[in-house]
């Protein structure tokens, strides 16, 4: 009796709301791509499905920390910046501290894995501000964030007057950035996204940490009076998401034997929308680290379909936005209307909601305490 | 135009919920400039009816005459306009304009959107002058404190000429200097023209202020009465409370020996002095009405709030941290379940096991067999009605949702569970499960501490009831027999702390042992033989902590 009861309560589970918009954006994903293909000249082609699948590999890393960040509901802008801090850090740390050319060509001349170590713990760094404003001092994430962007970026200019140091480097500074898989054209920073993004795949779904980041942003004073230790989390996650904008700030750097102060201007907000795109919610609690893979696929087959139609780079901005925000809407029309035909984020006017469906709970309610009687 | 006697008439109002009727057949009168009281218990309507008539909500039947005429405010704006203007508790006024913007807010004159000066502000501020000269108009209204924040709404009200004032609980949150300014003004209101409609749930107010005061009780009108003629607050507490039926009640076998928890001395921002035991196995219950610090204290035990004093559980001092105060054996199952317990856009799975993941996990991963298992495990253990363990939380009625944050509780293991407003909300049915699975845990050996503003509930349940008013302990009930509700009602709504046997010494459960002073001076209204709040075996069993001020 009661086993029959039990597997009545777990079959009924549906698709979860977020494997939902996690298919459905993949829908749209597959949509494009079949339109980009008729369309787009040699868009078929098995290289540059490749291509579409490892070009955005940066965006991709960092997405992974902005990702799980929106998902306590907190942004983190000072990805960009990061990247190009500890890209100029790492290249000034290695530089010839001997070199006679101009001040540009003079380093610190640390060994390679020390100067690149140095670089992320810099990065690092620059995570723990975030946390200490944001998890501590609680004072709201995109203003710190946007702050530690700028600041971080300062660095960069400041230790490049503003332009570039791209001399007096060791070869094995460009060795990371440039070594290739036999007989591919798969790059190594390709096998650490991967590798990351399988990783935190897991932490997501397996651990307790991927859980409780769910917690903060579907409820952080409930999360806080449950038991978790919201600040803690929250430091945590700041440190890793600059950590890994530090690693591709790194590996940039790397493959162009370059510390550029100018580097990967705009990727916080390429971050941004990749996870909007994957279904990541703004508002925090809900969304997933494979939705935001499809969502840098999509924007990744946007804009080389937009590059193969010969259009002016200048319109790229422009197809962009158009294809995200058509993406992201339709992606909250389907969720609202899963849900019964209600907004998603009204749920604190949601207190309607829950009394409507009294009525339908009753019935299930009442048989079950019938079966259990008996 | 000539004005009727009465400036408000309210004829068979009735307000139905989808599960209840919060405003039932409710008629009376309020006369032209008085200060008309509304009491009654936390849930006996007197938000709803106040709802109705500054139209926050329509009613569901009935009328109400406003000067003699059928008035239905569609807007808490419309019933500004048509009269009748309230001081909520959230007081009504922007911090960042000054005392003059404030006044004239929603009313400017204005040519083409641009505000234009004129002799509304003069007049406004004329009438707010009148009743408090030291507020300047310049002035930031964020420099003011609650009390003058609340004097300029009422001349605010004032000058709008308004006929009538509703004041909610407008003492609630100010100091007692600034409660007499307030009463002087309120009492001068009435030359100016104004009727106050006032609730409070201190009951020595209502004798200072009111002219009339009308009672309700379970959504409905019980009396209507001039303050004069009532004798004193146990005449007032009787018609409040009616005869209340506690029979539910079992004593507990055998004594609770071990004790658990201990605070001494507790003392913060709401507290004064609070010290208890609770013991392995006990039901404690802290009744108060709202205000009365029963969440500041479950607060403060958890580790949210800062508090100076002591706490022990288990003989250790606790950290002043949640999760450690969760890892050392206390859940708390918090007052407003949808912003603090709950995670309403996650699924019954993704809420029940959130406070003792290392349950369902090895090594930081989660066990995702074990994990439904536990969800499905309680679904049933505390009939959860729903269809799947994938259902959101939002997606579920109220009474399904508190037995959701509960099983989260129950979830974490702990020795001591906190349940603050367990029932709110939610249907009797519901209710009684609730009370089933509490009495349980008891049995179990879990000590639990119940805060409500609901007599009857902790009543039925708690074997010992602490009584809370204004952030003071003022007295212990040991259950068990009888209990005298009035004198519960007397104590929460501050009312001195009464003896039994007229020696202002007051006993305490065990047989007589303890004698604990009850003086404070003068405050020794002795009851019919044994006023004690509950007659007990062999010696009243109430003990004074903290007596009067």
């Amino acid at each position: 009796m009661e086993t029959r009861q039990v597997r009545k309560i777990t079959m009924s589970g549906r698709v979860s709301n977020e494997s939902y918009i996690t298919l459905f954006m993949i829908g749209v994903l597959v949509i494009l791509f079949g339109v980009a293909c008729v369309v787009v000249p040699r868009f078929y082609l098995p290289q540059n499905m490749i291509n579409l699948l490892t070009n955005n590999w940066y965006t991709i890393i960092i997405g992974i920390g902005v990702t799980f960040l929106l998902i306590t509901g907190n942004f983190d802008m000072s990805v960009g910046g990061v990247i190009a801090m500890t890209g100029v850090l790492s290249v000034y740390f290695c530089q010839d501290a001997t070199a006679q050319q101009n001040t540009l060509a003079v380093g610190l001349g640390l060994p390679y894995g020390v100067a690149v170590a140095l670089a992320l713990l810099c990065a690092m760094g620059i995570g723990a501000i975030n946390a200490f404003f944001i998890a501590r001092l609680k004072v709201p994430s995109i203003i710190v964030t946007l702050g530690t962007m700028m600041i971080a970026r300062g660095v960069a200019q400041i230790a490049t007057n503003g332009a570039q140091r791209n001399t007096s480097l060791p070869d094995v500074f460009g060795v990371l950035g440039n070594f290739m898989i036999k007989g591919t054209s798969i790059k190594l920073a390709v096998l650490v996204m991967v590798f990351l993004i399988v990783i935190a795949f897991v932490f997501e779904k397996k651990t307790v940490a991927g859980r409780r980041t769910y917690l903060i942003g579907a409820n952080s004073e409930a999360a806080r009076l449950s038991g978790v230790n919201v600040t803690r989390h929250l430091t945590t996650l700041f440190i890793i998401s600059s950590l890994l904008a530090g690693i591709t700030g790194i590996l940039l750097a790397s493959e162009y034997k370059a510390g550029v102060s100018s580097r990967a201007t705009g990727y916080e907000f390429d971050a941004l929308v990749i996870s909007l795109l994957g279904g990541v919610s703004i508002a925090g609690g809900f969304g997933s680290v494979l939705g935001m893979f499809v969502g840098a696929v999509i924007l990744s087959v946007v804009t080389s379909s937009a590059t193969g139609l010969l259009l002016s780079p200048d319109w790229q901005f422009t197809i962009k936005g158009v294809v995200t925000f058509i993406a992201i809407v339709a992606q909250r029309f389907a969720l609202d209307r899963r849900k019964g035909l209600k907004t998603p984020r009204s749920t604190v006017k949601g207190l309607k909601t829950p009394r409507s469906t009294v009525k339908g709970l009753k019935t299930p309610r009442s048989t079950s305490e019938g079966s259990t009687m008996r | 135009m000539e004005l009727t006697d009465n400036v408000l008439e309210i004829r068979d109002l009735v307000k139905d919920f989808p599960s209840v009727r919060a405003v039932n057949n409710v008629s009376f009168d309020v006369k032209r400039n008085t200060v008309h009281c509304l009491v009654g218990e936390n849930g006996a309507g007197k938000s709803t009816l106040i709802k109705l008539l500054t139209g926050a909500s329509a009613r569901t039947s009935g009328s109400i005459l406003l000067n003699g005429e059928a008035y239905t405010p569609h807007s808490p704006r419309d019933a500004k306009q048509k009269g009748i203007s309230t001081l909520f508790q959230e007081l009504n006024v922007v911090n960042q304009l000054t005392v003059a913007e404030n006044l004239t807010l929603g009313m400017e004159d204005t040519t083409l959107g641009f505000l234009r000066k004129t002799d509304k502000i003069n007049k406004m501020v004329n009438a707010m002058h009148s009743l408090e000269p030291s507020i300047t108009p310049r002035q930031l209204v964020s420099t003011l404190s609650v009390a003058k924040k609340q004097i300029v709404e009422i001349a605010k009200a004032v000058a709008s000429e308004s006929d009538i004032i509703i004041m909610d609980e407008p003492t609630a949150a100010i100091s007692e200097s600034e409660i007499k300014r307030l009463f002087d003004i309120i009492k001068s209101l009435r030359e100016k023209n104004v009727t106050v409609i006032y609730i409070s749930h201190r009951l020595d107010e209502i004798f200072e202020l009111g002219d009339y005061v009308t009672v309700m009780r379970d959504g409905k009108h019980i009396a209507t009465k001039p303050v004069a003629e009532i004798k004193d607050r146990s005449e007032l507490v009787k018609m409040m409370i009616g005869k209340t039926v506690f029979e539910q009640y079992t004593p507990k076998e055998g004594e609770c020996k071990d004790t658990i928890l201990q605070v001494k001395n507790l003392s913060n921002h709401k507290l004064n002095n609070v010290s208890f035991d609770v013991h392995q196995g006990e039901i404690v219950g802290f009744y108060g009405l709202v205000g009365a610090g029963k969440t500041e204290l479950a607060r403060a035990i958890y580790g949210v709030d800062a508090y100076e004093g002591e706490i022990l559980f288990k003989e250790r001092k606790l950290p002043p941290f949640p999760d450690k105060v969760i890892a050392a054996g206390i859940a708390l199952v918090p007052e407003e379940r949808r912003s603090q317990g709950l995670f309403t856009i996650l699924t019954i799975r993704g809420n029940i096991p959130v406070m003792n993941m290392r349950k369902i996990s090895r090594g930081g991963f989660i066990n995702a067999a074990q994990e439904r298992t536990v969800t499905l495990d309680y679904i049933e253990k505390l009939r959860i009605a729903t269809s799947s363990t994938e259902k959101e939380a939002a997606q579920l009625s109220g009474g399904n949702q508190q037995k959701v944050v509960l099983a989260k509780c129950l979830f974490a293991d702990a020795d001591l569970l906190m349940l603050d407003e367990p029932t709110r909300g939610i249907d009797v049915g519901a209710k009684s499960e609730i009370y089933g699975i509490i009495r349980q845990l008891s049995q179990e050996g879990k000590s639990i501490m119940i805060f409500s503003s609901e007599l009857p509930e902790v009543v039925n349940i708690c074997d010992t009831i602490y009584l809370l008013y204004d952030g003071n302990l003022k007295a212990t009930i040991r259950n068990g027999c009888a209990i005298d509700s009035e004198k519960v009602l007397h104590i929460v709504t501050g009312g001195n702390v009464t003896s039994g046997d007229g020696g202002g010494n007051v006993t305490s459960g065990d047989g007589g042992g303890n004698v604990t002073s009850g003086d404070g001076g003068g405050n020794v209204t002795s009851g019919d033989g044994g006023g004690n709040v509950t007659s007990g075996d062999g010696g009243g069993n109430v003990t004074s902590s903290e007596d009067g001020e």
